[in-house]
């Protein structure tokens, strides 16, 4: 039991650094995806790049990267912030990603029913298409951010004091190997089940809208 | 600045090599028994008996729910106080084993959906049993549609065997941390090492999707 | 072109004799003397709220070609797969051959695969294995099935992709060959199994008119040589010329039944009136 208590003192940390993550990865995936759709070369070849490079190199590394090469060697930065930082840069390619793939299921006839219709560019984007769009991409932005929850447990490589931290450092003090781990372990599953339980439900719920 | 760096890199070339092999090393046999257990998960999830079922979909869910890096500290730190103490590439090879098992159970239970039901239907038509649809017809299919999805997964895989850094397994990255923590030269190090990465990941990354326009086209 | 071989070439052991009633003598004759080879009794099935058939009875002789017309949603494709079991009756039973199984009872998968082997079916989807050649199509459930090695399955193979004249394709993958290819490559897979009986259900659905026809040749031939057959299509010029009889089914039952002409040209129901005069004046 005492390493129940041990172990949830992690929780606020890995929430803070999960949704801290998703905020940046939301916002900054957007112009990402947007670049990479763009027909300008100038645009969508370094949109690529950078989302292949993103994603293309693990996680803890770019971690290391940012806590111990940038934040030694240029600007300081605290784990939670490397870490976020982080984890919200990765996102933003992932979720790029997922926008891109959103758009591109949106009927290309709705383009055309705006444009027909007089609507600019940018009505159609953000009054016809996006909405589209995002119910699509809905699904997958909800997997990703279930599974950025327990990827979140990376920054603990970093010193932030999230659940698996926690965990590590309760089985140090207390020479109890399994448990602590086997509650990390539980917490995570607690943790997810409800987010996944909660996307399903907001699925189909928009399914419902969309489909009337 | 720019000749420092490229001969700095030249120097932990390859220290950082043998760390890039260990990594390889690492992914192929985790994904090589990982992958196997997998489709057993997803011919045992997809049983219509649930006494084998659910079983089957809470282990999966397990498995899928808990991140690798505890997975990973659970075997080799947890597993010692249960009397199995394993080395770091042993106790790293079967914990990303089992986050595979869990996770390409999903994706190839995802391919044995996605054969037309008509097949199964042809199969049973003819007198087949469910053992033998599933192998001739169901698992050879679904295993192909599951590629890209496979192949996809295999290169995250390889990416996490950077988590094994923290059982101290000599692998890429922590080489590359070691050399900076008695360098300095951190930023340096760790930039070469994410370029090794990337010498993997991106090549797999481009064939992954060529493999899929490949597959598109037959089926 | 003949499709059912004779007695002495047949190389499945377990075939019964009722099929040796039905060789290419008349075969009108045949059908009307031979001992029923199928035989339903007070089949019913429901979706939901929704009666797909209700107390269906059908007896179908050796060697007969029974063609089944009618509306869609009347329960003619659900009635066929009722016959190997695809789907499972609510109540009543099915006979095939010497294979009986009661509906009212806990229908077992070992009895369900022991009818299937009896039947032989032809989907409107044609459903071949795309990952196998045409031949290991053809072959695959002889071994798996019937126990053949490979090289009498395989042998026996490329006697009936001959008699549909697609020996050439054997070796190739079936994404190579057309529609109407696919579905004479799917007759062949289903007549290997030497089964008592053929079910076809809407064969030409999905293809071309013109490709349609060069099914429907196989079909006729395989009906000359005395093969017992059930047949749901929308071809009424097929129905009329090739079966022995044409059952008309509405509304998840069999309205009316006889001689193909009879039926066609001067049908008793106002609902068959309905349907027939529709397909006809289009």
């Amino acid at each position: 039991m005492e390493h129940v208590s041990a172990v949830l003192l992690g929780v606020p940390y890995t929430l803070l650094v999960t949704v801290v993550a998703l905020a940046i990865g939301a916002v900054l995936g957007l112009p990402l995806a947007l670049a990479r759709r763009s027909p300008l070369a100038v645009l969508n070849v370094p949109a690529r790049v950078v989302i292949d490079v993103l994603r293309g190199i693990p996680p803890v590394v770019w971690l290391f990267i940012i806590f111990f090469g940038i934040g030694n060697q240029f600007v300081t930065l605290d784990p939670i912030q490397a870490g976020s930082l982080g984890l919200g840069l990765i996102s933003a390619a992932y979720l790029a990603e997922i926008y891109r793939s959103g758009l591109g299921a949106v009927h290309s006839g709705q383009w055309e029913a705006s444009s027909a219709l007089g609507l600019s560019r940018t009505d159609s984007m953000v009054r016809v298409v996006g909405p589209q769009a995002f119910r699509v991409a809905l699904p997958a932005a909800s997997t990703y951010a279930i599974g950025l929850l327990k990827d979140s447990s990376v920054v603990s490589a970093i010193g932030v004091a999230d659940i698996v931290f926690q965990a590590t450092g309760d089985s140090r003090a207390t020479g109890a190997a399994l448990a602590p781990f086997l509650v990390a372990a539980a917490i995570y599953i607690l943790l997810g089940t409800p987010l996944a339980i909660a996307s399903r439900r907001m699925d189909s719920r928009l399914r419902m809208r969309v489909a009337r | 600045m720019n000749a420092d760096l490229l001969s700095n890199w030249l120097e932990w070339l390859p220290d950082l090599g043998r760390g890039l092999q260990t990594s390889v090393l690492l992914a192929a046999v985790s994904l090589a028994i990982g992958i196997p257990i997998g489709l057993l998960l997803a011919v045992l999830v997809s049983s219509r008996r649930a006494a084998i079922r659910m079983p089957s979909i809470v282990l999966v869910e397990i498995g899928r729910g808990t991140p690798a890096l505890v997975v990973l500290q659970l075997v080799y730190f947890g597993l010692p106080n249960a009397g199995l103490t394993l080395g770091p590439f042993t106790a790293a090879s079967a914990a990303l084993a089992l986050t595979t098992a869990a996770y390409t159970s999903e994706i190839i239970r995802g391919g044995l959906e996605a054969v037309p039901k008509g097949e199964v239907e042809a199969s049973q038509a003819l007198g087949m049993s469910y053992r033998d649809t599933m192998r001739f017809v169901l698992i050879p299919q679904g295993m192909r549609i599951a590629i890209p999805a496979l192949v996809g997964f295999g290169i995250l895989m390889f990416q996490a065997t950077s988590l094994a850094f923290t059982i101290s397994l000599q692998e890429l990255l922590s080489r590359a941390y070691s050399i900076g923590s008695s360098t300095f030269l951190y930023f340096q190090v760790l930039l070469l090492a994410g370029v090794l990465y990337l010498a993997i990941t991106l090549p797999s990354g481009w064939l992954t999707g060529r493999l899929e326009r490949r597959l598109s086209r037959h089926l | 072109m003949e499709i059912v071989r004779d007695p002495q070439t047949r190389t499945g052991s377990d075939a019964v004799d009722v099929r040796a009633s039905a060789q290419p003598t008349d075969r009108l004759e045949v059908s009307r003397k031979g001992p029923p080879v199928v035989s339903l009794k007070g089949l019913s099935k429901h979706y939901g709220e929704n009666v797909v058939l209700d107390k269906v009875d059908l007896d179908v002789s050796a060697g007969e070609v029974v063609a089944m017309v009618g509306p869609s949603g009347a329960g003619k494709s659900t009635l066929l797969r009722c016959i190997n079991l695809l789907e499972v009756p609510d109540a009543g039973t099915v006979t095939v051959g010497d294979q009986c199984v009661d509906a009212g009872k806990e229908v077992s998968a070992k009895d369900a695969m022991r009818l299937r082997r009896t039947a032989g079916m032809v989907f409107q989807s044609f459903n071949l294995f795309p990952h196998l050649t045409v031949l290991r199509n053809v072959s695959l459930a002889q071994e798996r099935v019937l126990g053949r090695s490979r090289a009498e399955a395989d042998a026996r193979s490329m006697e009936l992709l001959e008699r549909v004249h697609l020996a050439h394709k054997a070796d190739t993958y079936p994404a190579r060959s057309s529609g109407g290819q696919q579905q004479r490559i799917a007759i062949a897979r289903a007549l290997a199994m030497d089964p008592q009986v053929m079910l076809f259900d809407e064969p030409t659905s999905a293809l071309d008119p013109e490709v349609g026809l060069e099914v429907l040749a196989v079909m006729r031939e395989l009906a000359e040589s005395g093969m017992t057959m059930i047949v749901v299509t929308h071809e009424i010029p097929f129905a009329r010329d090739v079966s022995d009889r044409v059952v008309v089914m509405a509304d998840g039952g069999i309205i009316e039944q006889g001689e193909p002409h009879q039926v066609i040209n001067n049908p008793q129901h106002e609902r068959s009136q309905r349907f027939l005069r529709a397909v006809t004046e289009r």
